[in-house]
């Protein structure tokens, strides 16, 4: 048998700042107490990894978190025999893990994973509750506190890359999208160290880009990307500099954007 | 032999001696000779002779040769004589396309404008860019040589041959509208003649100005360049309802500046549309009023747009440089009252401007309210009119250069008969002339009587034009038979067409290019294969390790094969698309983009994508008339890059004649026969059923299915997006179920198309 259940170091000990945008705490709560699977919907650093830890922490639940990748195999979530010395030996995998020993599972970005892997979660997440190990000839019913949420952006999705039907409709889903400005802007100055103006400005530019989705830019300034950004310059780079390097520089490539993105954002500077 | 002609003799003596017989020319000969002897020593003097001979041999006539002295008196300062004699050859190969009279126009203004054309380089391009004109329409030179002081731009003198050029193209063989155009009456000259040494203008600013409009202010307003109304005529911003009409240039302003003045001009505009434009009835209002009104109104949706971006304030505030110096005229006047209110910290000595911010200052609690600035601007038009000095409604012009013309925000539907001369006087002195409408009219629309363009694809007329390249059978369902030889394929040369309405629209559809161009990135990523148990490879594959070591320990023969890679599936795809050019593409839809266009539109698209995807592609027009005349308009084959050319080849596609499929589809699948690829696409894009002149249609929807299943036996897939708004078409009957998409909505064609694109290659 696997050896004795150690979750501990997937415990978070100190209570995740989460600032609440709406009810999600009460449907993930409400999804919780069914122990039904949960999607998270929502543009890139708007907070549903934060959203994830902060639940697990106020459930008092360990968290194991699986980002999601284009050669992630079936064997990389369920687990796979590996050699030692004595023989070999059976490793759970980090879903595994989580089904035996009642932990949230949280998979990031679950579209980048190939199809074939996804349907691994499928047994889990319907009325069975069972993951099944091929390679191990087990049947493993999900432990009672058993939880699985992913996350999802639906901006990515196109006829190329997106969940079957099947898989999508396993879920209850939540959206998450960026949080209202002033709310954005409480939560740059708490996570980046800034004060009113400063974030209110960032906050500011981050809508203007938002504004160019789709037209220009693929995804706007992200929450993650202001943060940073107002790290920058409330450690002493200059604002412009700053937002140049945390902002216009990693969003996009294309000259013309730039530019005009510019002229926003000297709009946006006192 | 007469020694006048004898080469030999110097050609200052013989010019001396062929004068002495001219009684009305030796006297200014001889003074002319004299005073450039004189300056230049004699001897020095032979080249200038030999270009005195040179207009003698064209016949160029007493007039020319006068106006040759003239200009060699006035320019010896600062020319010497071999450059003088430069200016004669010049003169001289003018004087052969387009007679004396020109010569001479010519010959004067060149003497005035010299010292702008900075060089040998510069005076050669003048002499140059004449005779071209004079080449082909004679009738032109004199009048460009009334406007040369225009043209001619101190610092951007070589354009001027840019502006003769564009000028000959644009007007093609319309005489009148040529004629207008170089004396500088057209629209069109206005702008190119706005344009010499400005810059950006209109077009290379446009999808800047539309994403700025997008992040500041949410807004997507239609944006349409506005021709200059006359030379020397300042234009401003104009407000209509949603759509923003800009300069298309603003003349005198270069890079940086024009750029800045560009992007605050437009969010100026794009501030009144967010904060409401109110629409004013004009009633009784009279000029100063209504001028004084628009000046708070402008101020207030400023002080708004401030208040939420306040780096709004350095764009605005470096143009508010009124000051008392700038003279007492009421327009000086207005400039600091504008100033004022933009800028509470001015101090101006004007009480009329220390009145405006007290007024504006006190109204803050409703500032949300346009009708403070109709409230404002009456008490300070008021103040004005007590002082008795003249407004002048007709010289009006909104200052400064990056406020719109004010018009936008008034009603003008209801006038007070008291007060309708002053106010149509100053709207009409703003308004953007009428006759622009027409140039802005789509570029494929019926030229109602104007001639045919020069320049132009026109697969439809002209049956002498292009090559015969091929003749193909065709099925005679009647008989039953198939007839060989039956119908003969004509190439005709495809030209550029006006690129800008066509890059506009792929502009208008970024959201949809946005999503072709994500499909394309997952397509060319998602096509890496990953290879498992590999007998090499850049990384171990983990089962299969474990699967082997078990093997070794248990005694069996491992597999050895135990490494991962990752292997591109080679994309080897060909494709060919067909593109329907017949007369019934020329309908226009709602917006008032025709069939083409959105064809035009579809295929562009999906060449971006297909050129991204490095899939090796060709584009193909066609249309017919009988049997004999099948045409088709290569924009790219597959050889060619996919490049500005082929852009303007597609741009210049237009529209005439039936649609003869089968023949089309037999050439195109000649065509993509001969290309190496692992699979072959066609794909055909049309609005309709096939006909033609003399056959039933019915024959031809048999044939065209015919051709369908020959390519299908020869490995070519052919499919169909037809626009087909009942659902009732020959599609499926000649693509077969599968292979048909057809279209309700012409709008959705780019989408479709690409998409099908998208859904094929991935198989
Ligand atoms: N509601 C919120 N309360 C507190 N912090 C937030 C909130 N929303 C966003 N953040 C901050 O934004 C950062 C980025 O959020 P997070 O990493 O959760 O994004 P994400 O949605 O998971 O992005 P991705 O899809 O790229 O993984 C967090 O580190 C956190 O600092
Ligand atoms: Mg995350």
């Amino acid at each position: 048998m696997p050896s004795a259940p150690d979750l501990s170091a997937y415990r978070i000990a100190v209570e995740p700042y989460y600032r609440p945008v709406g009810d999600e705490i009460a449907v993930f709560e409400a999804a919780w107490r069914h122990r039904l699977p949960v999607m998270l919907k929502g543009p890139t650093g708007c907070g549903k990894t934060r959203f994830v830890e902060y639940m697990a922490w106020r459930l008092g639940r360990p968290l194991i978190t699986v980002a999601a990748h284009e050669d992630m195999t079936a064997a990389d979530l369920a687990g796979r025999f590996l050699l030692t010395p004595e023989g070999t030996v059976w490793h759970d995998g980090p879903l595994t893990q989580a089904v035996r020993h009642g932990a949230i599972c949280y998979l990031d970005e679950i579209v980048e994973a190939r199809q074939d892997t996804t349907v691994v979660i499928h047994p889990l997440t319907d009325a069975r509750r069972m993951l099944p190990l091929e390679k191990r000839n087990e049947l493993i019913p999900a432990h009672a506190d058993f939880q699985l949420v992913i996350s999802y952006n639906p901006g990515y999705q196109s006829a190329v890359k997106d969940l079957k039907e099947s898989t999508k409709q396993r879920f209850v889903a939540i959206d998450f999208d960026y949080p209202a400005p002033a709310l954005e802007a409480e939560i740059v100055m708490r996570e980046a160290g800034a004060d009113l103006a400063l974030a209110r400005t960032l906050v500011a530019i981050a809508a203007c880009s938002r504004n160019l989705r789709g037209q220009g830019l693929d995804e706007g300034a992200s929450t993650r990307m202001l943060i940073h950004t107002g790290r920058l310059a409330a450690g002493g780079v200059s604002l412009e500099a700053a937002v140049h390097a945390g902002i216009v520089l990693p969003i996009t490539d294309d000259a013309d954007v730039r530019q005009a993105l510019g002229s926003a954002i000297s709009a946006c500077l006192v | 032999m007469s020694e006048l002609l004898d080469r030999a003799t110097p050609a200052l003596d013989r010019l001396g001696r062929l004068m002495e017989a001219r009684a009305t020319l030796a006297a200014r000969f001889e003074e002319t000779r004299a005073s450039l002897a004189r300056r230049h020593g004699a001897p020095a003097l032979e080249p200038w002779a030999a270009g005195t001979l040179a207009l003698v041999d064209v016949n160029a006539g007493a007039g020319v040769l006068l106006a040759f002295w003239r200009a060699s008196l006035e320019l010896a300062p600062r020319l010497d004589p071999d450059d003088l004699a430069a200016m004669a050859h010049g003169a001289a190969a003018l004087c052969r396309e387009a007679g004396s009279a020109a010569t001479v126009a010519a010959l004067d203004a060149f003497a005035g404008l010299e010292p702008r054309l900075t060089g040998a380089e510069g005076r050669a391009m003048w002499w140059r860019a004449l005779a071209r004109l004079g080449q082909v329409t004679p009738d032109c030179v004199e009048l460009v040589a009334a406007q040369a002081h225009r043209l001619v731009v101190p610092g951007h003198a070589m354009e001027f041959e840019g502006f003769i050029e564009a000028g000959l193209r644009a007007t093609g063989r319309d005489r009148a509208r040529r004629r207008a155009f170089f004396a500088l009456e057209d629209p069109l000259a206005l702008t190119l003649l706005a344009r010499i040494g400005a810059g950006p203008g209109f077009d290379e600013m446009e999808a800047e100005l539309r994403m700025v409009l997008a992040a500041l202010w949410d807004t997507r307003p239609e944006l349409q360049p506005l021709p200059p109304a006359g030379p020397d005529m300042p234009r401003r911003v104009n407000i209509a309802g949603p759509v923003l009409r800009l300069p298309a240039v603003f003349p005198g302003m270069e890079g940086e500046g024009a750029r800045r003045l560009y992007l605050a001009a437009t969010l100026h505009a794009g501030a009144h549309l967010h904060f409401g434009n109110p629409r004013f009835p004009v009633r009784k209002f009279r000029p100063v009023q209504i001028a004084l009104a628009t000046l708070v109104e402008d101020a207030r949706i400023e002080a708004l747009a401030m208040r939420r971006f306040p780096g709004l304030r350095r764009l605005w505030g470096a143009y508010h440089v009124a000051t008392p110096e700038d003279g007492p005229t009421v327009a000086a006047l207005l400039r600091r009252v504008a100033r004022g209110l933009f800028d509470p910290a001015y101090a101006d000595p004007d009480a009329l401007v220390g009145k405006a911010q007290t007024l504006f200052r006190a109204a803050r609690d409703r500032i949300e309210d346009p009708a403070m600035s109709l409230d404002i601007g009456t008490r300070l038009a008021n103040d004005v009119g007590q002082r008795r000095i003249r407004f002048d409604a007709l010289g009006h012009v909104a200052e400064p250069a990056y406020r719109d013309d004010g018009l936008g925000i008034w009603d003008f539907s209801e006038i007070d008969p008291e007060v309708s001369d002053d106010v149509q006087m100053m709207v009409e002195a703003a308004r953007p002339t009428p006759q622009e409408a027409d140039d802005a009219a789509p570029q494929d629309g019926p030229p109602g009587e104007a001639p045919e363009p020069v320049g132009r694809a026109r697969p439809a007329r002209g049956p002498d034009e292009g090559v015969i390249v091929a003749a193909y059978p065709e099925w005679d369902a009647g008989a039953g038979i198939e007839r060989a030889d039956w119908t003969s394929v004509r190439e005709m040369p495809a030209a550029a067409g006006e690129v800008r309405p066509l890059l506009r629209a792929l502009e208008r559809a970024a959201a949809l290019r946005g999503r072709v161009a994500r499909l394309v990135k997952a397509a060319k990523v998602g096509r890496a294969a990953r290879l498992k148990r590999q007998a090499e490879g850049h990384d171990l594959d983990i089962d299969a390790v474990i699967e082997a070591a078990i093997a070794t320990r248990a005694g069996e023969m491992p597999d050895l094969r135990v490494f991962r890679s990752s292997a591109r599936l080679q994309r080897d795809l060909a494709v060919l698309v067909l593109v329907d050019v017949s007369h019934s593409t020329r309908e226009r839809l709602a917006d008032g983009a025709s069939v083409l266009d959105v064809e035009r539109l579809a295929v562009a698209m999906l060449a971006e994508a297909l050129e991204k995807l490095g899939d090796d592609f060709a584009l193909l027009a066609f249309a017919s008339s009988g049997r004999g005349d099948v045409r088709v308009t290569p924009v790219k084959s597959f050889a060619e890059p996919y490049d500005a050319a082929a852009l303007a080849r597609l741009a210049g596609l237009q529209a005439g004649l039936s649609t003869r499929l089968g023949a089309a589809l037999r050439h195109a699948g000649a065509q993509i026969a001969r290309v190496r690829a692992f699979r072959k696409l066609v794909l055909v894009l049309t609005d309709g059923e096939p006909s033609d002149i003399d056959v039933a249609a019915g024959d031809l929807v048999q044939d065209a299915r015919r051709v369908v299943l020959q390519l299908r036996a020869q490995g070519i897939d052919t499919f169909g997006v037809t626009l087909d708004p009942a659902g009732v078409g020959s599609a499926p009957a000649i693509f077969g179920k599968t292979n048909a998409m057809p279209v309700r909505r012409v709008e959705d064609l780019p989408e479709r198309l690409s998409e099908l694109y998208f859904r094929l290659a991935r198989r």
